[in-house]
């Protein structure tokens, strides 16, 4: 395979993993409410997909139960954060720590032994023929196509075309507007965590059976926390996320390819890439100019829960 | 004459400590329970978790080694957070502090009495440059200190596996994945408890104090209190922030400094033992107040080593790190919780 076409390839596999989970983290903060919890919940789901492929062998079966963990840690996230209005920045902290902790001791039967069934590459017919392109962005498996086309495109519509996307931004930029409209504030809230929850544990899933493919404790290594940033570098937009996402890939992919070409670079050095690319990223545009500030603008209500008492 | 709940603003301390104290024991309760789920028997286990502990010398030294990086990293946490800073990278600034610590103590030549001083300013200076940048970003440019320090602690963990077990690594061969020893100690305070522990109670008070009786520990505390209010009033509070910051990391580098030349002698992979984060627990735990630092410390101390007492039962450092967050977890509830009271309003007279 030549060079390009690997790291295409490489990168839109990396970048999957973060996509997936920044689109999660997305829902959650366009109602409002931010999820620190994703490195938690992406352990979780990582641990989740694995067990059940042991069990049942079979990867689809490992994805939903990697949604299915999330949907419900997320539910309990969000009692804690919408319905009891607890301190959101705490929660999710308390979600990191608990969903690692809980997945590294849960997971340490699986660790190391490689996924027996994971998401093999579906090529599309003629498009995978293609010369470069071909191999990198049609013989992809399922879920990556999932992420980076039905996905994106199916929440875009949601958000920016419907009147429930109407009301859901509403509720993250103005919950008391949107509360006296007639909006129900808490049932938004409620569900756009609990299902951004379910894509973050996803994330972990496809973690373990489409990229890496196996379980090891700290396999997550901070994906959650970078998807969290690409959420504001995408300025709180899907397809920008997933944009985004595609561009840390592939920076990781980079890493991959440097260290098996032996660069003279230590591969410790490489691994930093990602994560000071994403400082950098956060930091840098807000230098740049006035005008791309205010595009990457926060959902006005973000983390600030809402008391219709206290408008 | 139906009872309600109201929501007021402030929860009355006694109520919060008491939500806080619930927290504690329901998490406890729950792991329990989860424990014996998986077939082992949480009395049992919490016996011996007491005897190993508080029934010998051995057990209160352990427990001792363990709460001096955990005041230092809760203190850093705390302080950031008195200014309304969440420094999240406290784990990153440690690992930061214990690499200066060790390339001083490795690779620097100088008098043996002037040794520990450079180390401990080493240690002190590389936690605060690691916090540089998401200080400055947050000051400058309101950037979320939050994940830009975070973020950090993945550099920082990479940087120090990377020295441990490449152009640092032990010549000698003895150990796999560390440097060699470092010849210079922080001496003995009580067994095998090093002068770290004194040294971090006394900057806990010393902090306290400052932040409690002096013009700029005031001003500190309204810029994070109301940001607004403090620049209204005049006050440096850009200033405030850096410096607070700055102070942060470099207290979460002591932590580091006081680990590699008080309790390990040498830099390797997993020095931080996830001090950093049980220190965002000790600082939440602490709400505020500097002594309550001490006692958050003390608290997560025992409960880390309860975690390593029973990894011979299966248990480890994970689900020391689960425990944890369950305990957060319910803080963050009770916390909310406590700012309800049950009210009895009286029927309006006709």
């Amino acid at each position: 395979m030549d060079p390009v076409t690997a790291i295409l390839q490489t990168s839109i596999l990396a970048g999957g993993v973060l996509a997936l989970a920044a689109l999660g983290e997305t829902l959650a903060e366009l109602v409002g409410v931010v999820n620190l919890g994703v490195e938690g919940l992406m352990a979780l789901g990582a641990v989740a997909g694995v067990a059940t492929v042991v069990a049942t062998h079979n990867p689809y079966l490992g994805f939903l139960a990697a949604l299915a963990v999330g949907l419900v840690v997320g539910m309990g996230f969000a009692t804690a954060t919408v319905l009891i209005r607890a301190n959101q920045v705490l929660c999710g902290l308390a979600l990191t720590l608990l969903g690692s902790g809980m997945a590294a001791t849960l997971g340490k039967r699986y660790s190391g032994t490689p996924s027996p069934a994971v998401f093999g590459p579906v090529p599309i017919p003629l498009l995978s023929d293609l010369p470069i392109l071909g191999k990198a962005l049609f013989s992809q498996n399922l879920l990556v196509y999932l992420i980076y086309l039905v996905l994106p495109i199916l929440m875009h519509l949601v958000l920016f075309r419907t009147r429930l996307g109407l009301n859901m931004r509403s509720v993250g930029e103005n919950p008391a507007a949107a509360d006296a409209a007639g909006v129900n504030v808490a049932r938004i809230r409620f569900w756009g965590v609990s299902l951004g929850a379910a894509l973050a544990a996803g994330a972990g899933g496809y973690l373990t059976l489409a990229f890496v493919p196996s379980w090891s404790e700290g396999v997550v290594a901070g994906r959650g926390w970078i998807a969290v940033s690409l959420v504001i570098f995408a300025g709180y937009r899907p397809i920008n996320a997933v944009l985004a996402a595609l561009l840390f890939g592939l920076i990781t992919s980079l890493g991959f390819v440097g260290q098996a070409r032996n660069w003279p670079v230590a591969p410790a050095i490489l691994s930093m890439l990602p994560y000071l690319g994403t400082i950098a990223f956060i930091i840098l545009p807000v230098l740049a100019s006035e005008r791309l500030r205010r595009w990457m603008a926060a959902p006005a209500a973000l983390s600030v829960p809402y008391f219709r008492d206290q408008r | 004459m139906a009872a309600r709940l109201q929501r007021y603003p402030t929860a009355p301390p006694g109520v919060a400590l008491a939500a806080r104290a619930a927290a504690i024991v329901l998490a406890l309760l729950t792991a329990s329970a989860l424990l014996a789920l998986s077939g082992l028997n949480p009395i049992a286990l919490g016996q011996q978790v007491i005897k190993s502990t508080f029934g010998s010398r051995f057990g209160l030294e352990d427990v001792g080694l363990l709460v001096t990086p955990l005041i230092f990293t809760g203190l850093s946490v705390a302080v950031a957070l008195s200014i309304g800073a969440w420094n999240i990278g406290a784990e990153g600034q440690f690992y930061a502090g214990a690499f200066a610590t060790a390339g001083v103590g490795l690779y620097l030549h100088a008098p043996a009495p002037l040794m520990l001083p450079l180390m401990f300013a080493a240690g002190a200076l590389g936690g605060a440059v690691w916090i540089l940048v998401p200080t400055l970003a947050r000051a400058y440019v309101s950037v979320s200190e939050l994940i830009t320090t975070l973020l950090l602690n993945f550099v920082a963990l990479l940087l120090v596996y990377w020295v441990a077990t490449g152009p640092w690594l032990d010549p000698g061969g003895h150990a796999l994945g560390t440097t060699a020893r470092i010849k210079y100690e922080v001496p003995s305070f009580w067994g095998d408890v090093h002068w770290g522990f004194p040294i971090a109670i006394g900057l806990t008070i010393v902090v306290a104090l400052a932040l409690r009786y002096t013009v700029w520990g005031y001003e500190v505390r309204i810029s994070g209190a109301n940001p607004n209010a403090a620049i209204y009033a005049g006050m440096p509070s850009r200033a405030r922030l850096i410096v607070v910051m700055l102070m942060s990391g470099a207290i979460a580098g002591l932590s580091g400094f006081f680990e590699v030349a008080g309790t390990v002698h040498r830099l390797q992979g997993g020095i931080s033992n996830n001090f950093g984060y049980l220190g965002i627990m000790v600082a939440v735990l602490a709400r505020g107040s500097s002594l309550g630092v001490l006692a958050g410390a003390a608290l997560m101390a025992v409960i880390l080593n309860s975690g390593i007492i029973l990894q011979t039962k299966g248990l480890n450092v994970s689900t020391v790190l689960a425990i944890t967050g369950l305990i957060l977890f319910y803080t963050a509830i009770g916390d909310e919780l406590a700012h309800y009271r049950l009210i009895w309003p009286k029927r309006a007279e006709a």
